[in-house]
């Protein structure tokens, strides 16, 4: 459903993601995960189209965002990390906006249950300004979610969330996927990846460095029990010395 | 620590730096020679060698009162977001330094920022009076000490003013209250300061106009602070300290410490009853879309965007608070052209035609205000936009067909109410609502492709939105359409002045005109909306 191929994005000298490709089928949940600085939001930035890739291409649905964005747009639903609404609407108004957006069937009832799904109806007519981080947060999954999008994309979905949305959100991300869409989801968080996750990306500093299930990343560090947190510890320290190595013979070659 | 990063944030910025201090010397020389003139006029002028010093004297008080009113209408809302909503008060109030320090330092900083442009602006006219007088040095030490005691005043009132606002308004809209409040008061203060046609005085015969300045020099209200800051003012020609001075600079001490120690209480107050009321419910239940929306929200994505505009306008007092200053402004334009006592008809035809090009002009500064910020004021909730299926240019044209109505009738309806008011011949009759709606029409286009082409999403109102390259550009075109259409409309204008009973629009020259005005006024509203719905579809998000 969302297919990343040989993505590239530079800011001057600078590339920020360099020659990314992976995919994520429909039903399945795939995290992105990386260091600070590794490209995860430049990567999510171009596959929603707030950044044009330098080259390379990405396509949702088989549209290609740069010649049909608007096809790919329409089956995309995305959660930024952070989700800036409109202060002055209600939430209730939001989401009809978006609605009207969107030009989604039967936008009013759909609303009125992810308003309810997400205990925002007794809020929904305050101004958003007046919500706390946790309700924006919520209130942001329901405008993702409220036109049955085929590919959600996720930035970081956990930040500011209570246990118990904490908890809804992971069944969500993973009903949404039993329901058939592709989830992307980057996060800090290894527990979150890997109780919600089918497969794991790790990049750093803008490249792929490993792809792959559970299982498939355990036998790549030969820990058949290894946790994802030792094993995001174990790729991004050997990724470390591998520059270091690389730096060190650059030197002495010089 | 305020200081040091002002200083810093020039230091980066060395042509901004430059531009800022070549502007700031401008206006010292431009108001210090104005005042030298002034005062010489005065001083030269026959028949009231006598009460010379009086009348400078009322025109100093006069200009401390208008300054004083300036400060005390901008005070509020500085007042408010320095006093009660700086990011840095939780950290320095959490530091081992009285919360009554803090605060004094908080007052200070409201001073500057709202009292520190008029106090540049009258630092000249105070020197410009020393040179006249021939004053000794402590004249500009008593003066300047004057000054900054007399515009401390309002700053007190105003934070005093701000304070009792956290208490009434209602929780977390103080700021909005008192935005709203500063610019009504302030175009109250506009418009009444026009409606007293101070241009009567050019009617004046030389005997009527020393009697005028001997009522203006006897016009001394003493409680005034103004009356206390000329009287300082006054008493340092003469190398003294006078005692209004002394009272100036008493009161204005006291008046701002007592300001601080007040808003060091009454933080703490307000910031428990904001957390009070911070999940305070309102109406529970489905709200139904309101009435007028629903025809506008069947236009589809671009009605759905316009709703919600119209809806972000009219709780954000720090947009639809532009509007009244604008209104202020057709109003003083009406007010002005209105105003105009012209008994011939050639006459009457002459200023009609003039408003021809002022409508364009006018419609330049409103749209500059109101059409070009519009893409802007998106702000960090674009990337709804942008990651919903809608093109740039549904987003722009949007924008476009919200601002359009009312700038259309502004336009049109200043042309049909001068025209009517002035009582133009039939051929301007028809010219001025005609160059008013398309004045609107083009300056709309201009201002939301423009707009769009040279966003600033990250502009904290709407005012700072149009200091920038496009609004630069915008001002040079929107400028430019008037002189073209001036241009087209000058024949026809010519034409009445020669047979003012005649319609010239019938005739094939006149229709080409028009139609020529029509295509200009398309090329202005289509080209830059275009322009500006590939610039903004090309626009990237801030990295992530």
């Amino acid at each position: 459903m969302i297919d990343v191929d040989r993505l590239v994005k530079t800011y001057g000298r600078v590339r920020a993601v360099d020659d990314v490709s992976f995919s994520v089928p429909q039903g399945r949940v795939v995290a992105l995960l990386g260091p600070n600085g590794a490209g995860k939001s430049t990567t999510i930035k171009a596959i929603t189209g707030l950044l044009r890739p330098s080259a390379g291409h990405v396509r949702v649905g088989g549209f290609d965002l740069e010649r049909a964005p608007l096809g790919a747009k329409a089956l995309l639903g995305y959660v930024p990390d952070r989700p800036y609404l409109y202060q002055k609407l209600t939430g209730r108004e939001l989401l009809r906006f978006l609605g009207r957006l969107r030009r989604v069937a039967d936008a009013e009832r759909k609303a009125e249950a992810w308003l309810a799904h997400f205990g925002l109806e007794r809020s929904a007519n305050e101004l958003i300004e007046t919500y706390s981080h946790g309700m924006r947060q919520k209130l942001t999954f329901a405008a993702a979610l409220l036109h049955e999008p085929q590919a959600l994309v996720i930035d970081e979905p956990m930040v500011g969330l209570d246990p118990r949305a904490a908890h809804d959100v992971r069944r969500l991300m993973r009903a949404a996927a039993e329901g058939g869409a592709a989830v992307l989801l980057t996060t800090h968080s290894m527990d979150v990846a890997e109780a919600v996750a089918d497969s794991v990306l790790l990049l750093d500093r803008g490249r792929v460095r490993a792809m792959g299930t559970m299982t498939e990343l355990r036998a790549r560090v030969g820990r058949s029990d290894a946790s994802l947190e030792a094993i995001f510890l174990q790729l991004t320290d050997q990724a470390a010395d591998d520059r270091a190595a690389a730096t060190a013979r650059d030197g002495a070659a010089a | 620590m305020r200081l040091r990063g002002a200083l810093n944030g020039l230091r980066q910025a060395p042509g901004r730096l430059a531009v800022g201090v070549a502007l700031l010397a401008g206006v010292f020389v431009g108001v210090l020679t104005v005042t030298r003139r002034g005062v010489r006029f005065l001083d030269h002028y026959p028949g009231i060698g006598t009460i010379a010093g009086a009348v400078e004297q009322r025109s100093l008080e006069a200009l401390f009162t208008v300054l004083m009113l300036a400060v005390a209408f901008s005070v509020l809302t500085s007042a408010v977001a320095t006093l009660y909503g700086s990011q840095d008060l939780p950290f320095l109030l959490s530091l081992p330094v009285d919360p009554v320090r803090v605060f004094t330092l908080k007052v200070i900083e409201t001073y500057v920022n709202s009292a520190l442009l008029p106090a540049v602006f009258t630092v000249p006219v105070l020197v410009g009076v020393g040179i006249e007088k021939q004053a000794p040095a402590v004249f500009y030490l008593i003066a300047l000490a004057a000054l900054l005691a007399l515009y401390a005043l309002p700053v007190a009132f105003g934070a005093v003013a701000a304070l009792l606002l956290m208490r009434v308004a209602p929780a977390g809209r103080a700021k909005e209250v008192a935005t709203a409040a500063s610019v009504a008061l302030a175009a109250v203060l506009v418009l009444g300061m026009r409606a007293l046609r101070p241009e009567r005085l050019q009617h004046l015969t030389p005997a009527q106009f020393e009697q005028a300045l001997t009522r203006f020099a006897d016009l001394h209200v003493g409680w005034l602070p103004s009356a206390w800051g000329s009287a300082a003012v006054w008493g340092a020609l003469q190398g003294r300290l006078s005692a209004a001075a002394l009272v100036l600079a008493a009161v204005s001490a006291v008046a701002l410490a007592l300001v601080a120690r007040l808003a060091a209480m009454a933080y703490r107050a307000g910031w428990f009853r904001s957390l009070d009321t911070q999940g305070r419910q309102g109406v529970v239940g489905v709200l139904p879309p309101a009435r007028w929306e629903r025809p506008i929200a069947r236009l589809g994505p671009a009605g759905g965007v316009v709703v919600k505009d119209l809806r972000l306008l009219a709780r954000d007092p720090s947009q639809w608070s532009q509007l009244l200053v604008l209104l202020a402004l057709a109003g003083v334009y009406f007010i002005s052209t209105a105003s105009v006592g012209a008994e011939m008809q050639r006459f009457r035809d002459v200023v009609g035609a003039l408003n021809l090009v002022f409508l364009g002009f006018l419609l330049a500064g409103v749209g500059i205000r109101t059409a070009f910020p519009l893409v802007s004021l998106e702000g960090e909730g674009l990337w709804l936009l942008r990651t919903g299926p809608v093109r740039a240019r549904h987003i722009v044209a949007a924008k476009f067909w919200g601002a359009l109505p009312p700038m259309v009738l502004l336009g049109g309806g200043l042309g049909v109410a001068v025209a009517g008011r002035l009582g133009v011949s039939p051929t301007l009759a028809l010219a001025t609502p005609v160059a008013g709606a398309c004045a609107g029409l083009a300056v709309t286009g201009l201002g939301v492709g423009l707009g769009a082409a040279f966003p600033r999403f990250d502009a904290a109102s709407p005012s700072e939105v149009p200091l920038s390259l496009g609004g630069l550009i915008y001002m040079a075109l929107s400028l430019a359409y008037a002189v073209v259409t001036t241009l087209l409309f000058a024949y026809p204008a010519y034409r009445t002045l020669r047979q003012p009973g005649a319609f010239h629009w019938g005739s094939p020259l006149g229709l080409g005109l028009l139609a020529a005005v029509l295509l200009v006024t398309a090329l202005w509203t289509l080209v830059p909306l275009a322009f500006g719905s590939a610039r903004l579809a090309r626009y990237e998000s801030g990295i992530g």
